[in-house]
Formats: C-alpha cells, sequence, structure tokens
C-alpha cells in the first residue's frame, strides 16, 4: 500500500496522545497523579496529538467537508466506530483537564471520568486497528498482531512522553514495555514473512486447475488508481534498512536512553515517535494488497 | 445503510465466458461511453493525449497466459469489473452509508452525493473493482448499468448492461443468479462456473465461465512427429513422407 504522510500522522500522533492518556489516567486511578501542572499539561498534549492526527486524518478525503458524515456506519465500520470513540474520549479528557486547570471542584468526579477515559483510549486504539485488521485483501494487516501492535506501540510510546511529562515515577516500567512492543514487533515481522506467498494469482482469476497463469497483454497502458494506490514496491534493502530504523528509533534506543537515565526527555520521545514514524510507514509500504495478483504478482 | 442486506429478491449480475471473449475491449469502451454521462458520471478522463493517460474505467480486460504440463499454452482474456458481491466488504467498511448493497435486485452503488472519498472500500475489495475520481473526489464503480437496465423507454432486449449488449462474440450474459430459471443460472449450471477469489468469502455474485477443457492433442502429436527441419530433411531424404 502507498505510505501516504496523512495516514502514517493520524495513526502515530494519535497513538502516542491515547497512550499519554492511558498513563495519566491510570496514574490518576491508583493513586499517585503528577502534580496539577504536569496533568494540565499531559492533558494538553495529549488533546493537542490526537488532533493533529484526526485532522490529519481528513486531509486525505476527497470531500473533508462531508467527514461528519462517518459517524453515522458504527454498525458495521470501523473507520466510522474509530471517528464516533474519538470524539467520545474527548469528554473525560476535557472535563479531567478543565477541572484541574479552573479548580473547578468536581474532585469526587475525577476518578470516575479517568476510567471512562481510559476504557475510551483503549477503546479507540483498538478501533483505529481493526479499520486494518478488518481487510481481508490485505493480508498482512488481516491478522491479530496489528491489534496486539498499535495497542502495544501506543502505550509504549506514551510512556516515554509521560516520563517527560510527569516524571520519572514509573521508568522501569516504560522500559519493560517497550522491550514489549519490541518483542510484538518483530513477531509481527516473522508471522508477515512466513505468511507470504499463500494467495496464488490462479486463485484471484477463479482458474487453479489451468496451468500457471502470467500476464500477457497489459488492460491498460498506464498505471491506473489501483496501482498507484496499492503498487508501492519496497526493496529487500530498504525494507532491512527501515526496519531497524523502526526497532533502533521506535523501541530499543528510548529504552536504552531511560536506562542510563538521559535527563534530555523531548529528545528522547521525539526518537520515539521518529521510530513510531518507521514503523508505520513501513505498516503500510510492506502491506501488499491482493489485487496486484491480477496485475504483477504470482503470490502475495 | 451499510449493513448488507439478509437477502436481496433479485441477484443481478453477469456471466461472462472466457472460451468467447476475444479481448475486443469493445465491452470497457461501450461501459465508459455509457457511463461517462449516466447517473455516476461523469468518468474522468485526464491528460487522454497525453504522455501519461490516466482515468476511472469501471470495466478492465486483462488477459493471461496459462501454462500447463503436456498442454498446449492457453491464452484467456479476462474483462474485470464489480461482481456485485453478497458479502461484499466494500459495502460494510464505508463509514458514511455511500456505499450501498439494493435489496431489491443486489447492485452495488457509490451515492456520491454521500462519499467522503476515504478509498476504504477500494481497500476493502480484493478484485479492485473500485476507482477514485480525483476530480469529483468520491469513489466510482460498474452500476451494472443500473440507468438502463430498468430503462421502459427503451425495447425490452436492449434492458441490459452496456457491456452485454455491445460485446461482439456473445461472451456476456446478464440476469437474475436468484431464478434458477433464468439465462446464467441454467448457463452457469451447466458450465462448471466459477467465482473470482473463493479465499476471500465475499460471495460474487458474477460468474465466470471457465475456457472449456480440451478433449483432443493431435496437434501436439503432430508437432512431435516433424519436431525439426533437420528431422524433416532426414526424412524427406529417404523418400518417407508419413506423419
Amino acid at each position: 500500500m502507498n505510505p501516504a504522510l496523512s495516514v502514517i500522522i493520524f495513526t502515530t500522533f494519535s497513538g502516542l496522545g491515547y497512550g499519554l492518556f492511558i498513563w495519566l489516567t491510570a496514574s490518576i486511578l491508583i493513586g499517585t497523579p503528577p502534580t496539577n501542572d504536569q496533568s494540565v499539561i499531559s492533558i494538553v498534549l495529549t488533546f493537542v496529538l490526537v488532533s493533529i492526527g484526526l485532522i490529519s486524518s481528513t486531509v486525505h478525503l476527497g470531500h473533508p467537508e462531508r467527514a461528519w458524515r462517518a459517524f453515522s456506519q458504527w454498525r458495521t465500520s470501523w473507520l466510522s466506530r474509530e471517528g464516533i470513540m474519538s470524539i467520545l474520549t474527548y469528554g473525560p479528557m476535557v472535563f479531567i483537564g478543565c477541572n484541574i486547570y479552573f479548580n473547578l471542584g468536581f474532585d469526587v468526579l475525577i476518578k470516575p471520568m479517568a476510567i471512562l477515559g481510559l476504557i475510551g483510549s483503549i477503546i479507540t486504539v483498538f478501533t483505529t486497528s481493526m479499520i486494518y485488521a478488518s481487510l481481508k485483501a490485505i493480508p498482512a494487516w488481516h491478522n491479530k498482531w496489528v491489534v496486539i501492535g498499535y495497542q502495544a506501540y501506543a502505550i509504549s510510546s506514551g510512556g516515554v512522553a509521560y516520563i517527560m511529562v510527569d516524571g520519572w515515577q514509573y521508568y522501569k516500567v516504560v522500559i519493560a514495555l517497550l522491550l514489549f512492543a519490541l518483542l510484538t514487533k518483530i513477531l509481527t515481522w516473522v508471522y508477515i514473512d512466513k505468511h507470504r506467498g499463500q494467495y496464488k494469482r490462479e486463485d484471484a482469476l477463479g482458474l487453479p486447475d489451468f496451468g500457471k497463469a502470467s500476464p500477457f497483454e497489459p488492460a491498460h497502458s498506464q498505471k491506473n488508481y489501483l496501482q498507484r494506490e496499492m503498487g508501492y514496491d519496497l526493496c529487500p534493502k530498504r525494507r532491512g534498512l527501515m526496519r531497524w530504523t523502526a526497532l533502533g528509533c521506535g523501541f530499543i534506543l528510548p529504552a536504552l536512553l531511560l536506562y542510563i537515565g538521559f535527563p534530555l526527555t523531548p529528545i528522547i520521545t521525539l526518537i520515539c515517535l521518529g521510530g513510531m514514524m518507521a514503523e508505520r510507514w513501513l505498516f503500510f509500504a510492506e502491506a501488499e494488497h491482493v489485487v496486484r495478483l491480477y496485475y504483477d504478482r504470482d503470490s502475495i | 445503510m451499510t449493513c448488507l442486506p439478509e437477502k436481496t429478491d433479485k441477484k443481478l449480475g453477469l456471466l461472462i465466458d472466457l472460451n468467447i471473449c476475444v479481448g475486443c475491449h469493445a465491452c470497457a469502451v461501450s461501459c465508459k461511453e455509457w457511463n461517462t454521462s449516466g447517473i455516476t458520471g461523469p468518468m474522468e478522463d485526464l491528460k487522454p493525449y497525453g504522455d501519461d493517460p490516466s482515468g476511472v474505467w469501471y470495466n478492465r480486460i486483462h488477459s493471461y497466459e496459462f501454462k500447463k504440463e503436456d498442454e498446449i499454452d492457453r491464452t484467456v482474456y479476462f474483462p474485470k469489473s464489480c461482481l456485485h458481491c453478497e458479502d461484499a466488504p466494500c459495502v460494510t467498511v464505508c463509514p458514511t452509508g455511500a456505499s450501498l448493497k439494493r435489496s431489491e435486485d443486489g447492485i452495488v452503488l457509490v451515492n456520491p452525493d454521500v462519499c467522503i472519498g476515504c478509498k476504504l472500500c477500494s481497500w476493502a475489495c480484493p478484485y479492485g473493482a473500485r476507482e477514485y475520481d480525483t476530480t469529483g473526489g468520491v469513489m466510482q464503480k460498474c452500476t451494472l448499468c443500473v440507468d438502463k437496465i430498468y430503462d421502459e423507454t427503451v425495447s425490452e432486449e436492449r434492458r441490459v448492461p452496456s457491456c452485454v449488449s455491445t460485446c461482439p462474440a456473445g461472451a456476456r450474459h446478464f440476469g437474475d443468479f436468484a431464478d434458477p430459471e433464468s439465462n446464467v443460472s441454467q448457463l452457469a449450471a451447466e458450465n462448471d462456473a466459477r467465482d473470482l477469489f473463493p479465499e476471500m468469502e465475499t460471495k460474487p455474485v458474477n460468474q465466470y465461465l471457465p475456457p472449456r477443457k480440451r478433449e483432443h492433442h493431435e496437434s501436439k502429436k503432430l508437432d512431435h512427429k516433424v519436431s525439426t527441419v533437420k528431422d524433416a530433411l532426414v526424412k524427406w531424404a529417404k523418400l518417407d513422407f508419413t506423419g
């Protein structure tokens, strides 16, 4: 699939934002909230990151002014569910932020709101992952690793941002989660690589009993929408380089810097976000759509 | 609504005979001609006379060469358009309800007034049946010529999709697959009709008749008997004219 910048920013920024909010709400619930100033900064950062993600996701639309219509089909569409959950999760986010900043005095509601915020964030990230995992036509996405991965990367990168804003209290947990996310990513690649070639061109043509099929005359002289959108070619050398970049910047380097107590936490967060963007670029670039079987792929 | 109908009254679709299709592209051209001024047109045509023309087509004609041991290679022309699947994944992923499957006849359509152009439906379709209209910012696809097949102002035999009425070889048939007595159901039952990509579990309505199996291999045997010019000359030198 074509790795469009808009969807890469959408999924990484909102993942980081919801991850940070998961950390904040969890720390409120277990009774170790950060200071009021830190909480407000966390919520502002979450708000900005999630909003950048949402706005970015509308950039690639043909009709951004109709985006509101996307909230209507929650009964079947994961994209619609994602839209609704992301808007609902703004509720507890804004409530907790306003209550602390303006000292509104609804302190008794903070914990219930934190529960809603925590659950809302986890469900929003889950719905984002299901947009991709529900697509059978893209085998690299149609598996449980996508769902586990999106959750793991949101919470691990959010943990790094939490340390940046709210302090080092849980840095060992963050390191453990970064390593868990690293393992998840490696296992995802093992899964993808082992399942290459499960669908054949002859299956796509409905003619598995006529021997080996290869394209004869092209159906059209120039590339069409399908080939531009779904015909991205990633050479193995570049894939290896990008995989190491994703692992190094997304998980290994942040974990290492946290372990040695590197004081410039914004730098660690930026490195982690960069790694996440490399990971997400690969997520799209590596995923092959089965429609390519009608064009230039013998098997996918 | 993007919920699929539990059952459609009719299952209108195409039956395409791969044994007959000669790959002339007349169906694709006729489709573009009809639909560019039809209900979901215009179908964009960017730089049609330039170096890199591009545009939307609802129907594309692929071709493949099949090689099988002990058989002569065969060329198969392969027209591909929307299959109007019963379990259409392009419909259920749509966040706006623009993508829909009609309960009366099973035709899958895009409402261009509601579509936000998110392209997710084209990702969900394993067949590449949907193409994005960059000019209008919406997704487009085969309508089964819904504005032609119900047109009571034309004679009944003309109420078929444009690709069917134009096919000079008679390779395309249109009808109701829900009716076992219909032309398409009977042709499908008699001729080992195929689903495209059954592994994707989309239950396509359109069916394809495979190329007929070859029963005789005489031509191949002949090839073996006089396989090279040298062999032929040697035979003639012996005044041997058998084979």
